[in-house]
């Protein structure tokens, strides 16, 4: 008898399968855009770190929907749960799931764009900081539409999810651009990592943590699962 | 051991339109239980809490001798399932989904399930969105069947199939229950297809257990009897009778529970008895809804 660890890694590895479209749209979509950014030309540079945000946002609410809330819509739920695990095993499964699928364009993309900084040069290496900050809000949102959906159940859910974290960016911007402790190194040689920018990063990855626990936890309160 | 492959007891749910109402349903290993309802009677909410997918507000559920929902995952390795409105991954081919379920089962049967690939007429490396209606069904069945659980639970499997492919559906599962180790719970509102693979039937409706015996016992104490009545004749509540429908002269006496001697008692009233006739499942299942109403509105 294969053990319910198994199991779980199956189900992860069966949605990997299924959204494979998916991550590899993004990669190239964000390998598209990053090559933009080398052009050095302002236009393309603007257009580039648009499409480039764009990718990470899209693949996000992409995951949340098709990984979770399609599994209900188109009836694939009745399958999977007549495999041998528990609802929060399948929980497990979902939310390990879909943040690794995010995880692989998301670390790829992030990298490589850091890499475009920190070795071509495409900005002063004092954007690295900021550049994390911002590029981490994207998967900050994404467990926050993910924990939505999983936890609502509903299409209602999903998009207004996606209507509030995805405008939200837009508050968030403001807020980055008129603190001085965040912005004010920009056109240094080498990155500060000062206070402000550690604790924001900070705040961000304790959100992440947070969003998942929770999630969990009001999963693991349900009595019905269909 | 316990000889049960399925025992709910009490088992009671309650929702804001709709109640599941101290449901008892015993079947034993070995033995096939066709659950008929209407749409809405609780059939499919029965299933889910025996599949521990629901949790029950009362009542025990034993499946294969586990506690549901608590030991739904011990549960779950032996038991088959599938439903009308079960899909499958469209993007994804048959082969695709056979190789998804051989890594999770190790009781997977690559020969069975060859054979019911040409049996059922199924293309293994076909896209699932390719498939009509009737061949989703057959695949669902297969990735079930393949695998050679001990309990099958299928809630109306044969729902919106045509008269070929249900046939073939009922075929494959009464060649799979050859095997005398083997129970199957299958829902239905088509009564001719309960009649043909069950051992025992259960009539559920508006979340209540109505009535449940082995399928002969039905179709041995259910009868029709067509009445002449005189003028100035009262037909009289006799015992074993649960309807009488009654124009003119011409009279219509339902009994649930049919002796012999119930004819005689008629005449003895001074009616006539033109006709005792058989009734089929499914003039039964429509008679004891009728009559449970009945009961209920009363």
């Amino acid at each position: 008898m294969t053990d319910q660890t198994s199991v779980v890694r199956q189900m992860v590895w069966k949605d990997l399968q299924l959204h494979r479209p998916h991550i590899i749209a993004t990669l190239v979509c964000g390998a598209a855009a990053l090559a933009l950014l080398l052009l050095k030309h302002e236009g393309s540079t603007y257009f580039g770190a648009v499409t480039f945000f764009i990718a990470l946002i899209l693949v996000g609410c992409l995951l949340a929907a098709s990984n979770i809330l399609n599994e209900r819509k188109k009836q694939t739920l009745a399958f999977v749960m007549s495999l041998p695990i528990s609802s929060i095993q399948y929980t497990t499964a979902k939310l390990v799931g879909t943040v690794l699928m995010f995880l692989i364009p998301w670390l790829t993309l992030v990298i490589a764009a850091i890499w475009l900084i920190a070795v071509k040069g495409v900005f002063p290496h004092g954007t690295i900081p900021i550049a994390l900050i911002v590029l981490t809000l994207p998967f900050v949102g994404f467990c926050a539409i993910t924990a939505m959906t999983l936890v609502g159940k509903t299409e209602g859910w999903n998009i207004a999810a996606n209507v509030i974290f995805n405008s939200s960016y837009s508050l968030v911007w403001p807020f980055i651009a008129g603190t001085p402790s965040l912005v004010g190194d920009l056109g240094k040689k080498e990155p500060v990592w000062n206070g402000a920018v550690l604790t924001f990063l900070g705040c961000e990855f304790a959100a992440i943590v947070l969003i998942l626990a929770i999630t969990y936890y009001l999963q693991s309160r349900k009595r019905d699962f269909v | 051991m316990n000889d049960l492959a399925i025992d709910l007891r009490g088992v009671s749910k309650k929702y804001k339109f709709f109640s599941l109402d101290k449901v008892d349903i015993q079947v034993p290993r070995g033995q096939v239980m066709g659950l008929i309802g209407p749409n809405g009677a609780g059939k499919s909410t029965t299933i889910r809490i025996l599949m521990g997918l629901v949790h029950q507000d009362q009542g025990e559920v034993r499946v294969l001798g586990r506690r549901m929902p608590e030991e739904q995952i011990a549960a779950k390795w032996d038991i088959g399932f599938s439903s009308e409105d079960l899909r499958l991954y469209e993007a994804m081919t048959l082969e695709w989904h056979m190789a998804f379920v051989r890594s999770v089962y190790s009781t997977w049967d690559q020969q069975y399930a060859n054979l019911l690939l040409k049996r059922f007429g199924l293309r293994a490396e076909q896209k699932m969105k390719g498939f009509s209606h009737g061949q989703r069904v057959k695949a669902a069945l297969l990735l079930v069947l393949a695998r050679r659980p001990r309990l099958l639970v299928l809630d109306e499997p044969t729902t919106g199939l045509d008269p070929v492919a249900r046939h073939e559906i009922l075929r494959e599962l009464m060649g799979a229950m050859a095997d005398e180790e083997r129970t199957v719970l299958f829902s239905s509102h088509n009564t001719q297809d309960v009649e043909q693979i069950s051992d025992q039937i259960t009539f559920i409706d508006r979340g209540r257990v109505i009535d449940s015996f082995d399928k002969e016992t039905y179709l041995d104490r259910w009868r029709r009897l067509r009445l002449e009545v005189p003028p100035g004749i009262d037909l009289p509540a006799l015992p074993g009778v649960i309807a009488v429908k009654q124009q003119g002269r011409i009279a219509i006496a339902t009994a649930n529970a049919f002796e012999p001697d119930l004819p005689n008692a008629y005449e003895r009233t001074g009616a006539r008895v033109n006709r005792v006739e058989n009734m089929t499942l499914e003039e039964i299942f429509v008679a004891n809804v009728e009559h449970s109403r009945e009961e209920v509105n009363a």
